[in-house]
């Protein structure tokens, strides 16, 4: 990465809690102006990393940069970097504007009035609010506590926010219209965004770069499809809940499954062995058809519709649920009886292999 | 907010200038002062000054002093009285307050009725019960009114049964507090329970009712103590000076200027006390119950 | 079954109960009102009348019971309690702000604090004494050591009342207030303390209406001039008059217009913001 172009940096980062390492020597460098998705299950120290940066907390060791300049001794409101919580965290006692308006009246920095007025009634205007400045924080709703969250924030002029959950407490039709909103905010100014999410939809869909976290370490960074094409291990493959996994042995050329033996181009050096195979990329078959590659005896279950696809759901032998999308735009979806037998394939080449003796 | 630990790092932490303004308080204001008490107590003692020379004078004077040994029963007597009394006259009102009454307003009405006399000054609320219960008083004209006596009950006042009366009204609502606070918590359907079990209310209150209680009466209970040990304006106002506490030779001592002798006295309320509470706490374990 | 039975017996329970407690209020608040001089103070009343409220301040010939010495004593009592509830609340609010953090030696520093409403007012009264008199060689006053005898007391309240306020208390609005540049000591005063104070409202409730009444610790710590508290003690060892009775209304009531006072700050910070939501949904 361009270090030029890098907004912040974290330099084997660790916190401890007691005996529990939320953040075990975590690297990572983040480039200006981005909007980065940090993916990580519940415990997997994606907030403790959040407060390391925010300097609410200080890491036991390891350094954090930001701007070029190591920040880890300065305290929190010397950093300049912004910060939306997942309960919003609004000043309860104060009205929408003074909410928006109380950075620049009680930061170090003196701002003229006038200036404040006008760079709330903007942001605030920016965030969709104009006409609720003189309400209460109780008098709006959760999706408008977000956008006061946001506007507070961002009036500073921050180069840098850290986003924890900021749409978990919304209901779902909010969550994809907040997604697209913030995106949209985020590119008009020059800002990077950390979005910390458990979400792997939300991951996928809003970040610029996504980060997985596992276990209080970076375990894959890199664009969204590249994520999403190459899942670096079986656990960030698990996280994106877009893969169907399967254990068994890997040789250096073949893998033996739940499927039978399958030749593999390329097996991933993993902790363990693990054939992954996107949820997309599985095709079903009657019970007969000659199938060419990997074959897997499943029994049908149900389907969901998940807008501009359908997911089947199917029972292999050994009870493991496995998962088939089919996108609506390559076909009309398929009618499979519930109970019945079918067979499950795929083509090999799209398979990831992970196994213990692989390259890498 | 919890689940954040002190950071190790060198982030400065207020800490310290938050907790040491009140640490150095209480070290110079309270425990100097009690370590003083001890000092003091191995003090010679002559006519009207007192000099730091070390002796055993006044503890062996405490002990050969019949006066004041009587003291340090009386004051065991009437706190065990006015402990087994404030129980068993606050229990049923606490199981009222805390646990029957169904309606959380009801409930927070009758407290605020047990505290607002509080809010007249102690001594005056003391004062008060020798109209109560004097020769002439309100108890006496009432009894004799409605035929039940001929004479006067002048035991009621100027003696020991006054000071117990007056003790077990003044501090029965500390009581009743922690108890009914304890009672509140507990989770009715477990009541519910054991009743379709077919369990009568005798046997719910004594495997259940009390047992969840404990710690309240506990709490309660070392209330009590304190402040009935510690005690002797009641005594003073309602006993005619037949009653000593410890608390009222500390003062008479103080008063006539006998400050090492006052300081044994305190020595020895302050072991009692140390005594009554290490008991207590070893009862029920606070900190898990509370 | 049994309940049926025993909620009403605990019921009539309970009104005789609070009678107890009331009883010598009632007694009190009657006998206040017994005529003077010549009425002592018992039954029965001999002619109701407000005799002695007159002579509480002076209104009424001199006779030869002396006045209580309230006027004085009264302005002690008032000044050491506002004293009292100012060091009292500024020492609660920063312990327990400490306390919101874990350090090492919480649990000793807890048990430090909460010592000194649990020692008996005679042992600390003393024990201040003994310390002014016999080692510092200083002069005792309501102003000085009774003052700090009385912080001794009334502190560990404050604490308490704020440790619960603030365990109750979310501290990401402070960390928000952080993150957008603001100090944090300029964030206790905008964001900690505002939200914090009807909890400083009642530690302040707290220790005010205790030092005011504070009776033993003053005893052994004031020195020559009396409180109030020490001015009604002095009545103990004379014969009394109903002329403490009338004092005694006089306290209670007000005690309670301290209370009112009490209400109606949190009434306003809580209209304040209900009035706010008002005018919002007519407009």
């Amino acid at each position: 990465m361009n270090q030029m172009n890098s907004i912040f940096r974290l330099e084997g980062v660790s916190r401890q809690y007691g005996d529990v390492a939320a953040l075990d020597g975590i690297n990572f460098e983040a480039s200006n102006n981005e909007y980065i998705s940090l993916l990580g299950p519940s415990g997997s120290g994606k907030t403790s990393l959040l407060r390391v940066i925010a300097g609410f907390e200080k890491p036991d060791s390891g350094r954090v940069w930001f701007e070029g300049r190591d920040i880890t001794d300065v305290p929190a409101h010397e950093r300049g970097i912004g910060f939306v919580f997942q309960n919003f965290a609004l000043f309860p006692h104060l009205t929408v504007f003074e909410n928006v308006a109380f950075g620049l009246r009680n930061g170090i920095k003196e701002v003229p009035q006038d200036e404040i007025t006008s760079r709330v009634f903007e942001a605030i205007e920016m965030v969709g609010l104009a006409g609720l400045e003189d309400r209460g924080t109780e008098q709006i709703s959760g999706g408008q506590k977000q956008r006061v969250a946001l506007a507070r924030t961002l009036v500073m002029q921050p180069r840098l926010v850290l986003l924890d959950e900021p749409l978990g407490a919304l209901d779902a039709n909010l969550r994809d219209r907040m997604q697209t909103e913030l995106r949209a905010i985020r590119e008009k100014l020059d800002v990077t965004f950390l979005h910390v999410t458990g979400s792997e939809t939300e991951a996928l869909a809003m970040g610029d770069t996504v980060a997985v976290l596992d276990a209080g370490k970076v375990i894959q960074s890199g664009n969204s499809s590249e994520i999403y094409d190459a899942p670096a291990s079986p656990d960030v493959a698990l996280f994106l809940n877009r893969f169907n996994l399967f254990d068994g042995v890997a040789t250096g050329t073949t893998f033996r499954g739940p499927f039978g033996q399958v030749a593999t181009p390329v097996v991933r050096k993993a902790s363990r062995d693990v054939y992954a195979i996107r949820y997309d990329r599985v095709q079903v078959f009657n019970m007969g058809d000659a199938i060419p590659g990997p074959a897997l005896d499943a029994r049908y279950v149900a389907s969901e519709y998940l807008g501009s696809s359908i997911m089947y759901f199917f029972e292999a032998a050994d009870g493991k649920t496995v998962e088939a999308e089919h996108h609506l735009s390559f076909g009309d979806p398929q009618d499979y009886k519930v109970g019945q037998h079918y067979v499950l394939s795929w083509d090999p080449a799209q398979a990831i292999v992970f196994g213990q003796e692989g390259a890498e | 907010m919890s689940d954040t630990t002190a950071p190790k790092g060198k982030l400065k932490s207020a800490t310290p200038w938050l907790i040491a303004p009140g640490v150095v308080w209480m070290i110079l204001f309270l425990v100097a002062p009690i370590v003083m008490i001890i000092y003091v107590s191995f003090w010679t003692q002559s006519t009207f000054s007192i000099d730091s020379t070390l002796t055993l004078a006044s503890w062996k004077n405490f002990f050969s002093s019949e006066a004041y040994v009587g003291a340090l029963w009386t004051t065991i007597r009437l706190w065990l009285i006015v402990l087994f009394l404030t129980f068993i006259i606050g229990y049923p009102a606490a199981l009222f307050v805390g646990l029957l009454v169904k309606s959380k307003t009801v409930s927070t009405v009758l407290l605020v009725l047990c505290v607002i006399p509080f809010w007249t000054s102690f001594l005056i609320r003391v004062l008060a019960w020798r109209p109560m219960l004097g020769k002439e008083g309100a108890i006496n004209i009432i009894l004799m009114k409605a035929g039940i006596i001929a004479q006067p009950i002048e035991v009621l006042l100027f003696s020991e049964l006054s000071v117990v009366i007056g003790m077990t009204q003044i501090y029965v609502v500390f009581m009743v507090g922690p108890i009914a606070f304890m009672l509140g918590r507990i989770d009715r359907n477990i009541i519910e329970a054991a009743r379709d079990l077919g369990a009568g209310f005798g046997r719910i209150f004594w495997k259940i009712i009390l047992p969840l209680s404990m710690p309240g009466v506990v709490v309660g209970a070392i209330f009590v103590s304190v402040m009935v040990l510690g005690e002797f304006a009641t005594s003073g106002a309602l006993s005619g000076r037949k009653v000593n506490l410890l608390g009222n030779i500390i003062v008479t001592q103080v008063g006539s200027l006998k400050w090492a002798m006052a300081s044994v006295v305190g020595v020895i309320l302050t072991v009692l006390l140390g005594i009554v509470v290490a008991g207590f706490l070893r009862i029920v374990d606070l900190k898990r119950e509370l | 079954m049994e309940s049926k039975i025993l909620k009403p017996i605990l019921a009539v329970y309970v009104g005789l109960f609070l009678l107890f407690l009331y009883g010598p209020f009632f007694v009190l608040g009657t006998l206040s009102f017994q005529q003077g001089p010549e009425g002592g103070p018992q039954f029965p009343i001999i002619e109701w009348s407000t005799y002695w409220y007159r002579h509480l301040f002076g209104m009424v010939p001199p006779s030869r019971i002396a006045p209580l010495p309230v006027g004085e004593a009264l302005i002690r009592s008032l000044t050491l309690a506002f004293m009292t509830m100012v060091t009292a609340t500024v020492l609660g609010v920063m312990a327990a702000q400490a306390f919101r953090k874990r350090f090492r030696g919480a649990g000793v520093v807890f048990y430090l604090i909460v010592l000194g409403m649990m020692v008996p007012g005679v042992l600390t009264g003393l024990g201040t004494s003994l310390l002014a008199n016999n080692v510092l060689g200083i002069e005792r006053h309501w102003w000085t050591t009774a003052f700090v005898a009385h912080v001794v007391y009334t502190f560990p309240f404050a604490f308490l009342v704020m440790l619960a306020i603030l365990n109750r208390f979310d501290g990401s609005v402070e960390e928000a207030s952080w993150s957008l540049g603001v100090s944090p000591i300029r964030t206790f005063r905008k964001v900690t303390f505002p939200l914090i104070f009807p909890g400083v409202l009642s530690a302040m409730l707290f220790a005010f209406t205790l030092s005011f009444d504070e009776f033993p610790r003053t005893l052994f710590a004031s020195g020559r001039d009396q409180t109030l508290p020490l001015a009604i003690y002095g009545t103990f060892s004379v014969e009394i008059h109903p002329n403490i009775f009338a004092f005694g209304v006089m306290t209670t009531l007000f005690s309670f217009a301290l209370l009112a006072v009490y209400g109606i700050l949190m009434g306003l910070s809580v209209r304040r913001a209900k009035k706010q939501a008002m005018q919002e949904d007519i407009a």
